[in-house]
């Protein structure tokens, strides 16, 4: 590496001259200046010197024996190790011919003799500085592309360097390492016959090819890429034209990488999302059925009213039949009656059927106020043994949402449970309150509202923790279920603590059919 | 005989169950009166009622057994036969406890509910008519003077005229008179009669 000028502020000046008085007259001049003085009196000798100690500036004689001034100019610009040196002739031949000569075989200045000491200090350190900078800025330049390329070789994204026909200019290691074959081997090859079976597609519909041609910047995802070796790969790639200085296409820079095992643990996320989708709805299903079992003498008692009234009915109708003249307006009333009961059992088994059924039914555009009436009626097998019931309030033009009907169904029923049992605690007479309103643009909120014993402040914080409870024959699943329930809706669900007692949780559904997120409970 | 009307009330919230019974009922010729809750019978209900209820133990708002408890409180002799549900016999079996006459699980054969109706309407006609004794007996108690309510509960006690004439210084006649308004009064011939009629309602007239 080359000294710095500040660093080392030493600079070489090799002095050439066959003649030792013209010798000691420059050694004169430029000693004490600072300099390194070396000196030479023939050709051969002046190079040796120069390839060693790579002086800045040579003041070289031109009129010498054997081998003359250029000649020694030419071999050492011929030289790396010598080529930037500034060499400036020395020479009495002060003609046009001579100086022009000088200039083209790499020569960076011209003293004629006799010269001034002057100027001879003069030109001298103009062109030790112009040398030492040069030389700095290669060394600095060096270093840059030692940085650039030591960047391009440890990336692990593969780069291609094209030109505008796709032929392969540059390739980094990684690159090589990704398509199985030496970078060298890569270089002139044409990248699209490399990686991609030929007549598959139109040539121009090949991916890159918009880059090379037309300079866009294209990018694409799970593209099918051929290895050297003839097998493929999904690969992701983005290109950009390569626009030099003067705004031309000159081809198209492409960072690729193989993505297999980005796919792979795509896939593994994917069914492990699928697993867990599965585990939720077991849950859910799970959960439904413990419902049912809590709630099976409200379905028998349910159950048993129609059945009662068919039967008492049916007897009626038989005495009816057995009079001399039935009544047969009375009779056909009856059985209408017999009818409408033996529906109305059938209603109650299917809303229960419905609300068995394993696996859910999947999302679709739900009506809110049909789902609630029909939660409603479902809840008031509990609620025969609350005095204030439950009141639905709707806001006018309710808009549908997208949802899993069972499933909102089952998260309404277990919050108005909940809601009828803590007033029931409460011994209060209060009806449960559930309303739906809009909120925002793209969400219904829906509120169960009581007036019951409330939730206390130590509760609430582990409201939705699954196995948490608060009642003694619990299992702490009610809650976290419907919040995985709503969630797994695009909805969310939360408690809000009424200021007058009681307590209130509401949930969001995403509005049919409105792009964009829904609204979290906190904007609501 | 004073045949007094009896009437099956009928007190159950949901309206096919209470439309369908109120129809069998008829069919069979009974009086049927139906509320479709607890606190409409009470409102309506008069010590005057005679029959039986026939009650639904799970009701909204207030149910059965608390009904149940308010006409306890009003000395209510109705007999009340619980229509239950699934589940519901330990209720049952408190109301039972309370007073009821019958309890009937839903959903029912007619037979056995008319079966309990006849029981409890039989019931009911009994109690009304040892009621109704009862009454008479105290209206004839009420009815002898305070001399000849005198005489009788020593009569009841078991003393002779001699006795009796001696104790309130009196004549033997005398007492042989008043003797005599107070069978007179009292309607009957018999003393034993005398006796066990004024013992059935001892705990009213003293």
């Amino acid at each position: 590496m080359t000294d710095v000028v500040t660093e080392n502020p030493e600079v070489t000046v090799l002095l050439v001259d066959d003649n030792p008085q013209n010798l000691k007259v420059l050694y004169e001049t430029l000693k004490d200046k600072g300099y390194r003085l070396l000196i030479a009196n023939e050709g051969e000798k002046a190079l040796d010197l120069a390839h060693r100690h790579h002086p800045e500036v040579i003041l070289l004689d031109i009129m010498m024996p054997e081998m003359d001034g250029y000649e020694v100019c030419e071999r050492l610009k011929a030289d790396p190790d010598t080529a930037d040196s500034a060499v400036v002739f020395l020479s009495a031949l002060d003609d046009l011919q001579a100086k022009v000569k000088g200039f083209s075989l790499g020569g960076a200045d011209y003293i004629a003799k006799p010269f001034e000491s002057q100027e001879v200090i003069a030109r001298v350190k103009t062109h030790a500085r112009v040398i030492r900078l040069e030389r700095e800025m290669q060394s600095r330049n060096r270093e840059l592309q030692g940085d650039q390329t030591r960047i391009l070789n440890s990336i692990s994204e593969g780069i291609y360097g094209l030109d505008e026909n796709g032929i392969i200019e540059f390739a980094n290691p990684a690159a090589a390492t990704i398509v199985g074959c030496p970078a060298e081997e890569l270089i002139g090859k044409s990248f699209f016959e490399l990686h991609f079976a030929s007549g598959d597609e139109a040539p121009e519909t090949l991916p890159v090819m918009a880059t090379c041609q037309q300079g866009v910047v294209e990018s694409q995802r799970d593209i099918q890429m051929l290895r050297v070796d003839g097998t493929t790969f999904p690969a992701e790639y983005r290109a950009t034209p390569k626009l030099l200085d003067d705004e031309e296409l000159h081809g198209a820079v492409v960072v690729f990488r193989d993505i297999s095992a980005e796919l792979e643990s795509e896939q593994a996320l994917e069914d492990a999302r699928t697993l867990v989708q599965e585990q939720r709805d077991q849950l859910a299903h799970t959960s439904r059925l413990t419902t049912m079992g809590e709630m099976a003498a409200g379905f028998a008692h349910e159950v048993n009213q129609p059945l009662t009234a068919i039967t008492n009915y049916a007897r009626v109708s038989k005495r009816m039949m057995a009079k001399e003249q039935p009544d047969l307006d009375l009779l056909r009333q009856t059985l209408d009656k017999i009818e409408a009961q033996s529906h109305r059992a059938s209603e109650i088994i299917r809303r229960i059927r419905k609300f068995m059924k394993k696996p859910a039914t999947g999302k679709e555009v739900v009506s809110v106020p049909t789902l609630l009436e029909d939660t409603r009626q479902f809840a008031e097998v509990d609620m025969r043994n609350n005095a204030g019931g439950i009141e639905v309030q709707l806001e006018e033009g309710l808009p549908d949402v997208l949802a899993d009907p069972i499933q909102v169904q089952q998260v309404a029923l277990n919050l108005i449970r909940n809601a009828l049992e803590s007033t029931r605690a409460a011994e209060s007479d209060a009806p449960v309150e559930v309303s739906a309103r809009r909120c925002g643009q793209h969400c219904v909120r829906i509120q169960v509202r009581d007036h019951g014993v409330g939730v206390s402040e130590q509760a609430e914080e582990m409201l939705f923790h699954p196995f948490h409870t608060t009642k003694d024959d619990g299992m702490g699943i009610g809650l976290a279920t419907c919040r995985s329930l709503i969630q797994a809706q695009g909805g969310d669900i939360a408690f809000e603590r009424p200021e007058d007692g009681g307590a209130c949780f509401y949930f969001t559904l995403p509005v049919a059919g409105v792009e964009g997120e829904p609204c979290t409970p906190d904007e609501a | 005989m004073t045949d007094i009307q009896q009437t099956v009330y009928v007190v159950e919230d949901d309206e096919a169950v209470r439309d369908s019974l109120e129809l069998l009922l008829k069919s069979d010729d009974k009086p049927v009166q139906t509320y479709e809750s607890a606190s409409a019978f009470l409102k309506d209900y008069s010590d005057q009622m005679a029959g039986c209820i026939v009650l639904d133990i799970r009701m909204p708002g207030m149910d059965g057994m608390e009904l149940q408890k308010k006409l306890n409180e009003k000395h209510s002799i109705l007999p009340i036969i619980f229509v239950t549900g699934h589940g519901d016999v330990p209720m049952a079996v408190d109301a039972m406890k309370e007073g009821a006459v019958d309890f009937i699980q839903k959903p029912y054969r007619e037979e056995a509910l008319l079966e309990k109706i006849e029981a409890a309407l039989e019931q009911d006609r009994e109690q009304r008519k040892s009621l109704d004794e009862k009454q008479e007996i105290i209206r004839r108690v009420k009815s002898l003077t305070p001399r000849e309510r005198e005489i009788m509960d020593r009569m009841i006690a078991g003393q002779a005229n001699k006795v009796i004439a001696i104790e309130l210084e009196i004549s033997q006649r005398t007492v042989e008179i008043h003797r005599s308004r107070v069978m007179h009064k009292m309607g009957t011939h018999s003393l034993a009669h005398l006796v066990r009629m004024v013992l059935s309602v001892k705990d009213l007239i003293d």
